[in-house]
C-alpha cells in the first residue's frame, strides 16, 4: 500500500513541476515577399502561415535570421541577428500567461523601432518592419 | 461394627451410652488422659462455634446502598467508554493519513484544474499577446507611426507601423 501511495504522489509532484516547466521562445527576422514559386512556410511559422498571408498579402516567408531560447526566470535576453538587422529581446519578468519583452529592431546599429509587449504562451506576436526590396521585413515572437 | 476411631469421636461428642459406653471406657487405656482430651476438644468446639459463626452487619442498608452505587457508576463507565475504543480508535494510522492527505490533494487539484477552466472564457485577453507600448525612432523615421490589430480568432497580435525607412533588397540577405 505504502509503495502504490508513493507513485501517486510522485505523479501529483511530476504533473505540478511538470506545469512549471521551461519554455522556449522563438524569435525571428522573416522576410515576406511574393514569389512565383514560393517555398514552403518555415515549421516554425506553420500555426500563424494563415495570418501572415491574411495580413500582409505576401506568399513566401523565408526566415533570414532566428533565435531559440529557452527561458527559466524571465529574466533572460538575447538576440536575433541577420546581416543588417538585429533584434534584441530584453526579458522583463514572467505574467500568468507569459513573458514581458522589450524588443528593439536594430538596423546595423540604428534603432528603427522599440516596443514592450506581454508575449502570451497562445499567442504570437508579428511585428511589420521596414520595407526590403519588394518585401517586407517581419518580426516574429512565438512561445513553443 | 463401630470401629475405634468411630467410637471415640462418639465419645467425644457424648453420643454412646449404656453398655456401649461402659464398655468403650473401659477399653481405654488411660481414662484420666482422655477425659482431659475429651474436656479440651470440648472447649476448641465451643471456641470454634463462637469465632467462626457470622457476624451481623450492623449497617446492612448503607453497606448494600454503597454497594449498589459502586455498580451501577462501574457499568456506566463502561457505557461511555465503549464508543471510545470502538475501531474508530485505530482509523487514524499512518497509512490512512496518507490516503487523505493524497485524496485531498486530488481533490484540490481537480477543482483547481475546473475553476480554471471554467474561467478562460472570461479571460481569453488576457492570453492574447498585449503590446504595452511601441514607438519608431523619430530621426531616423520621422514619418513612422504604429498600429496595433489583435486577431482573437488566430490568437495573433500585429504590431504594424507604417512610413519606416525603406531598404533596398540587399538587406534581405541572411
Amino acid at each position: 500500500m505504502l509503495r502504490s501511495l508513493a507513485v501517486v504522489i510522485s505523479v501529483l509532484l511530476l504533473t505540478m513541476t511538470a506545469s512549471k516547466a521551461a519554455e522556449t521562445v522563438w524569435s525571428g527576422l522573416v522576410i515576406a515577399e511574393n514569389v512565383t514559386e514560393p517555398q514552403p512556410v518555415p515549421p516554425e511559422l506553420n500555426r500563424i502561415e494563415g495570418s501572415l498571408k491574411k495580413f500582409f498579402g505576401y506568399n513566401e516567408f523565408k526566415v533570414i535570421g532566428q533565435s531559440q531560447k529557452t527561458v527559466r526566470t524571465g529574466q533572460e535576453d538575447w538576440l536575433a541577428t541577420s546581416k543588417f538587422f538585429s533584434l534584441h529581446v530584453d526579458a522583463r519578468g514572467e505574467t500568468p500567461g507569459g513573458y514581458v519583452l522589450n524588443l528593439k529592431l536594430y538596423k546595423e546599429k540604428e534603432l528603427l523601432l522599440e516596443t514592450e509587449a506581454k508575449l502570451s504562451k497562445r499567442s504570437p506576436l508579428v511585428i511589420k518592419g521596414p520595407q526590403v526590396g519588394g518585401g517586407q521585413l517581419l518580426l516574429v515572437l512565438v512561445v513553443q | 461394627m463401630k470401629t475405634f476411631e468411630q467410637k471415640w469421636t462418639a465419645w467425644l461428642d457424648d453420643e454412646l451410652s449404656g453398655p456401649e459406653l461402659s464398655e468403650f471406657e473401659a477399653s481405654l487405656p488411660n481414662k484420666a488422659a482422655a477425659q482431659a482430651e475429651k474436656a479440651e476438644a470440648k472447649k476448641l468446639g465451643q471456641l470454634l462455634k463462637r469465632e467462626l459463626s457470622a457476624h451481623r452487619l450492623k449497617n446492612e442498608e448503607f453497606f448494600s446502598h454503597q454497594l449498589r452505587e459502586k455498580i451501577v457508576h462501574e457499568s456506566g463507565e463502561q457505557h461511555h467508554e465503549r464508543p471510545r475504543r470502538s475501531p474508530t480508535s485505530h482509523w487514524w494510522t499512518i497509512p490512512r493519513l496518507l490516503w487523505a492527505g493524497t485524496a485531498s490533494l486530488a481533490v484540490f487539484l481537480i477543482c483547481t484544474v475546473l475553476v480554471m477552466h471554467q474561467e478562460r472564457p472570461a479571460e481569453e485577453s488576457q492570453y492574447l499577446t498585449q503590446i504595452l507600448n511601441a514607438r519608431v525612432d523619430p530621426v531616423v523615421s520621422p514619418n513612422g507611426t504604429v498600429s496595433i490589430f489583435e486577431v482573437k480568432q488566430d490568437r495573433v497580435t500585429v504590431l504594424w507601423t507604417e512610413g519606416l525607412q525603406s531598404l533596398p533588397a540587399d538587406y534581405a540577405a541572411k
